[in-house]
């Protein structure tokens, strides 16, 4: 978690040494108080004209960025992680002490929910020997509808397994939760779209103008 | 309808009706509480199905039948809840079955996690609870739930406007809490005291893992306790429960000897668990129960059982520190909760709130307060006030069983008080003092206490919610009165059994080395039977001498905390390694160590002007970080850090202020906000911090802020300069709509955007003056605005 939450202030492997212990102490704290938790759930996938649809979760996914990343699954995967109401207490409480602390534990709190999504992800390769995964990708992402979040979430009854919640305004709340689609096909994978490159938000991104990257 | 049925042994409920729905043909993405409108005979045939296994009270189809949720729906509250009471009315009709009014979660989350306030909450609830008993429902359940404080909007709402009974179970996780944290203790005896006429558990967990939880509440209320588990857990791959109806009930009937009595089942069941628990509850009788009467507040996350000693911190209070009126004058919330924080940091247990002082509305200020603390402190909170409309607005917005301070043995004020306290569970402390004044006898003060006691049952009041204090009286003006007080604490544990609370630093008033006699006192009255000590936690010396007690009394099983506390002690160093003497401050400053920083700026401020220190070095001293943290060779932490030893600085500078009357440093003061729609804030406090330090006053409106607020707010104060955050592309559209409107004031302020999503061009386009893609930019803004 350290060396993301690192990559996420800015600094990476280049990061002073102070700056490196404080983040790994506060990583450390961290993995003792929030666990991140997460549901799947499997479903089969059709192509269709408009895109790929989800028949058992009434879901479609729409766009280029659906078609690079599905093309060839017969399956896929929603999930959600999330790191809970919890973690949004602890950085408000944080935030009143100390907000240098704050953006540290804020950034391990990324790092952790992916680190999460990691490992739901490898529990989905348990759990289907002989099927590979494409990397995942979320609404938002790419060309893939912000409103999507509404239907995954509810395909997945986020809010009553994992108290999440979608506002009007198709922000996920508690702050650290990660949707995401991952295709599941019966060839091996190569990379699709990871890195900045493939990202719709390249262009406003502050990490990519200033020359650094969040990590996806 | 025989009144309080669900009190007449064991009571069988139904099972789940969502699942059941989904089987049944309900599409992915349909409504279900629309069921009721588009297939009534579909409910009316499950629900027939769920009383014919045994049910003896079955929930209508109402679970989501709120404003929110059916916003897009075309159906009203009133249809939706009239046709499914209706559909459940049907098939009950002429079993003796009865209709519960099912009341879930509203779909959004409540303020601080969330938007949407407690007042807007409780009123969606209200419409729920009117609609229900119109419809004829002869009960509402409350279930589901994972916040504390919306269980509380739903329970209030159900209690203030029906007269129908309330079930209120809500879902915990493996570990003994809820998503947002809540305990099973406060999740008990927080509804219990609302007014909850049953309590439990439902959803998220098979009965296996539900029955240790069970058993917890049971030992936490009075109250007949619920179970409605799951069918185990979902499968990931295809989303069934697999927990067959067999291993259901043999799972779930050792929850009944625990004391569990109203059972029945949630996700993944069916009629067919139904029948089967049916079956095996017959010849079974409900089990006694062994409730633990206990003192107690909380929070949704710390519950606080009166099990020792536990430290009321004191300063929130304007009485004779002139920093906190001027807050509460100026509503300087952040100072109020810079105070809580630094008390529940030094190790006090519980806070008293004191917001009453000449020019401020305290019926409009405590509400807001104690939200305001409860955003960040996990503190429970004891509401001190002489006003009755204060404490109600206070303790109706409190998430969890607060405390009040206080009433006395005057029958007006108990007549006054007590309904309030009774009516929001709260505890209560009781004065030794009537009409007449301080008695000035031990047993003049027990037999008002006694008094105080008789009062607070005839209002329900449980005995353990009473606490008295004994008053201490002044050694140096009334020396005789210090043992009668400490005779007084005696008594009242001994002959009343109640906890004792005490002021204690009232004692050495007038006196030099007031920290002697405090200190003596305080232990005498610990030794006394004093459980709740009411002082200032950032006195060390109380706090040590209160580890020691605690130690002695047993209650620091092993002196764990107090080895803790005291092992390897040895005097702090007075700066970071390698500072040493050649530390200067603006190296303080550079590196981010506060307490030097502030030590330094004191003694700077022996020789030097304020203004000079601030400008000439403190400000030069940030700059070098800023420019360093833009070179890419210092990140945000480091930043921060600087910011926040600026800080010691400004506060050294400005008790020499103060001390010689001068001006206060303050360059400009700009107002920040992160707009409508957008929850996430930390962008914000970040460039707040930032630009505070450097000696600008903030205005801050915090997260989610309409544009109107906006505006209004700059209208009133006059401000000059405008700071806007949003983080996503969703809430772009609130940024330029605030803009406009501020645009169209006759004097429009500066205005600089930022956030995730905004561009340069994007600023320009939304009509802003300046885009800032940091804190530090911020800065310079600033200083360009304010010259």
């Amino acid at each position: 978690m350290t060396l993301e939450a690192l990559r996420y202030l800015g600094a990476g492997r280049g990061a002073p040494e102070e700056l490196r212990q404080s983040v790994e102490r506060a990583a450390q704290e961290l993995s003792g108080q929030v666990k991140p938790r997460y549901v799947y759930r499997i479903f089969s996938l059709e192509p269709e004209q408009e895109g790929f649809s989800l028949p058992q979760a009434g879901l479609l996914l729409t766009g280029q960025t659906a078609r690079t990343m599905l093309t060839g699954c017969a399956q896929a995967a929603l999930l959600c992680c999330t790191l809970g109401a919890r973690f949004d207490a602890l950085l408000r409480a944080c935030q009143v002490r100390d907000m240098a602390q704050a953006v540290i534990l804020d950034a391990c709190g990324s790092a952790l929910v992916e680190e999460g999504c990691d490992a739901a992800q490898e529990e989905m390769v348990q759990l289907l020997p002989g099927k590979f995964l494409t990397d995942r990708f979320s609404p938002g992402y790419g060309d893939l509808p912000l409103p999507l979040q509404q239907g995954l979430c509810a395909a997945l009854d986020a809010s009553r397994r994992l108290g999440v919640h979608v506002t009007r305004q198709y922000l996920l709340n508690p702050g650290k939760t990660v949707t995401a689609v991952v295709g599941i096909s019966g060839k091996p994978q190569p990379a699709r779209v990871r890195g900045c490159a493939f990202c719709s938000m390249r262009e406003r991104c502050t990490l990519y103008k200033g020359g650094k990257t969040c990590g996806v | 309808m025989g009144s309080e049925f669900w009190k007449d042994g064991l009571l069988l409920l139904d099972g789940a009706m969502g699942t059941v729905l989904q089987q049944r043909g309900l599409k992915p993405g349909e409504l279900p509480e629309l069921i009721g409108i588009t297939r009534p005979e579909l409910l009316r045939s499950i629900h027939r199905e769920y009383i014919d296994a045994g049910s003896r009270v079955v929930c209508a189809n109402t679970f989501g039948a709120n404003a929110l949720k059916l916003a897009h729906s075309g159906y009203t509250v009133e249809e939706v809840v009239r046709a499914s009471i209706a559909a459940a009315k049907q098939a009950a009709a002429g079993t003796g079955t009865r209709v519960a009014l099912d009341i879930g979660p509203l779909g959004e989350l409540l303020e601080p996690m969330g938007g949407l306030s407690f007042e807007e909450a409780y009123s969606l609830f209200c419409q729920v609870a009117r609609a229900g008993e119109r419809a004829g429902a002869d009960l509402a359940a409350i279930e589901t739930m994972t916040d504390l404080y919306e269980a509380k909007a739903a329970v209030l709402a159900v209690k203030e406007n029906t007269s129908l009974p309330v079930f209120a179970t809500m879902s915990f996780e493996e570990s003994g809490r809820t998503f947002t944290g809540c305990t099973i203790p406060s999740m008990a005896r927080t509804l219990e005291g609302l007014g909850a006429d049953a309590i439990g558990l439902n959803c998220s967990l098979g009965p296996d893992l539900l029955a240790p939880l069970l058993r917890e509440l049971c030992e936490n209320t009075r109250l007949p306790v619920i179970a409605k588990p799951n069918a185990g857990l979902p499968d990931p791959v295809d989303g069934h429960y697999h927990m067959d109806p067999e291993a259901f009930t043999a799972a779930l009937l050792p929850c009944l000897d625990a004391g569990v009595s109203i059972i029945g089942g949630c996700c993944g069941t069916s009629p067919a668990y139904i029948r089967r628990l049916n079956a095996a509850l017959s010849g079974r009788r409900s089990a006694s129960r062994r409730y633990i009467p206990c003192g107690f507040v909380c929070t949704p996350t710390v519950p606080v059982p009166l099990t020792g000693v536990r430290v009321i911190g004191e300063r929130i209070n304007p009485t004779g520190k002139k920093r906190v009126q001027q807050a509460l004058l100026a509503r300087d919330l952040d100072y109020i909760l810079d105070l809580a924080v630094q008390q529940e940091d030094a190790g006090a247990s519980l806070l008293d709130v004191n917001v009453g002082y000449p020019g401020v509305d305290e019926a409009a200020l405590l509400p807001q307060v104690v939200k305001k603390l409860q955003s960040a402190c996990t503190l429970p909170l004891m509401l001190d006030s002489s006003n009755p409309e204060a404490l109600e607005a206070g303790l109706r917005v409190y998430n969890g069983k607060a405390a009040v301070n206080s009433v006395n043995g005057d029958p007006a004020v108990l007549g006054r008080v007590l309904p309030i306290v009774k009516q929001y569970g709260a505890a209560v402390v009781g004065l030794t003092l009537d009409k007449q004044g301080v008695p000035q006898t031990a047993q003049d003060r027990l037999e008002i206490a006694r008094r105080i006691l008789d009062a607070a049952l005839a209002h329900g009041i449980p005995q353990e919610d009473l606490w008295i204090d004994c008053l201490t009286l002044t050694v140096s003006a009334q020396q005789e009165q210090a043992p009668q007080t400490l005779e007084a604490v005696r008594r009242v544990r001994q002959e009343l059994g109640l906890h004792s609370v005490l002021g204690v630093s009232n004692i050495s008033f007038g006196l030099p080395d007031r920290g002697q006699i405090t200190r003596a006192f305080l232990l005498q009255a610990l030794g006394a039977g004093l459980t709740l000590p009411i002082l200032n936690p950032n006195q060390t010396q109380m706090m040590d001498a209160i580890a020691a007690f605690r130690v002695l009394s047993g209650e620091d099983a092993g002196c764990r905390a107090y080895v803790e506390r005291f092992a390897g002690a040895s005097p702090a160093p007075a700066s970071a390694p390698g500072a040493g003497d050649a530390l200067t401050l603006e190296e303080a400053v550079v590196r981010g160590l506060r307490a030097d920083a502030a030590r330094l700026a004191v003694q700077a401020l022996e020789s030097e002007e304020p203004v000079r220190l601030v400008e000439g070095r403190l400000i030069p001293a940030l700059d070098r970080v800023g420019a360093d943290y833009e070179r890419g060779v210092a990140f945000l932490p480091q930043l921060l850090s600087a910011a926040q030893a600026a800080q010691g600085v400004f506060e050294a500078v400005r008790a020499v202020i103060e001390r010689t009357g001068g001006v206060p440093v303050k360059k400009g003061r700009f107002l920040i906000a992160t707009v409508q729609g957008d929850i996430h804030d930390i962008g914000k406090n970040i460039v707040k911090t930032v630009m505070e330090n450097y000696g600008y006053a903030a205005v801050d409106l915090g997260r989610d802020v309409p544009p109107e607020q906006i505006v209004e707010a700059v209208r009133q104060q006059g401000v000059r300069l405008v700071g806007l955050s949003a983080l996503m592309t969703t809430t772009l559209p609130a940024m330029e709509q605030t803009i406009r409107q501020l645009r169209a004031l006759p004097e429009p302020p500066v205005i600089f955007v930022g956030g995730a999503v905004v561009t340069p061009e994007y600023a320009a386009q939304m009509g802003a003056d300046y885009y800032a893609r940091d804190a530090r930019r911020s800065v310079e803004i600033a200083k360009e605005v304010f010259g």
